[in-house]
């Protein structure tokens, strides 16, 4: 039973990531994309350090060795 | 003579086009998902693509697409599912029930261990990475 609930809600998430991505990418959207999303943080900086765009390369590659390596 | 400005562009190079990327993320992800997990080879291959990719992206080595200046307030759906994800992770993760209340995690390991799975999960893995480093 609580293995169905973390399934469900686990491919709720996953299908609601869908459904705003599509939405974003229809014509006219207020929505912007995840890849506009992302491309905001990484324009976040600490004087000329590019804090966002370490971060997010840093979660990704943790990310990738998380799910790939470990 | 010399072209003003305004009606240069710069010649794309050689290797930055799909026709060279696309190839090359697949062979990377074909060699990637032969590695199993926990082996010393899976780590070094991670290691190492993404490091190589992290020093693409914080040089000036590749082109970027231009980013936003600021986002619509239709950002803010994107916090529902980043939510909804985040609620069952910390349940999940705090319950620490194994595989009766499982982690995303747990959910996605043994899946991954099928070899053509594993090499579709570096091809996204690599491909979303390459994106970054392009944005």
């Amino acid at each position: 039973m609580m293995r169905t609930l973390a399934i469900g809600g686990f491919l709720v998430a996953v299908a609601l990531f869908v459904a705003v991505e599509l939405a974003a990418r229809r014509e006219g959207s207020r929505i912007p994309t995840l890849g506009e999303v992302c491309a905001y943080v990484m324009r976040y900086e600490v004087g000329s350090v590019p804090v966002g765009r370490i971060g997010l390369f840093g979660f990704w590659w943790w990310l990738g060795w998380h799910f790939l390596a470990r | 003579m010399e072209q003003p400005c305004d009606l240069t562009i710069e010649a794309p190079r050689a290797w930055d086009r799909p026709a060279v990327t696309v190839p090359v993320l697949v062979c990377l992800s074909l060699v990637g998902g032969r590695f199993p997990s926990f082996s010393i080879e899976a780590n070094l291959w991670t290691l190492g693509t993404g490091g190589v990719l992290i020093w693409l992206g914080l040089g000036n080595r590749v082109p970027r697409r231009p980013a936003p200046v600021r986002l619509d307030r239709g950002a803010v759906w994107w916090t529902l599912p980043v939510v909804v994800f985040v609620v069952f992770e910390g349940a999940t993760f705090a319950a620490a029930a194994g595989d009766d209340f499982p982690t995303f995690s747990l959910l996605a390991d043994p899946l991954l261990e099928d070899g053509v799975i594993r090499s579709a999960g570096w091809l996204a893995w690599l491909s979303a990475f390459w994106g970054l480093v392009r944005r």
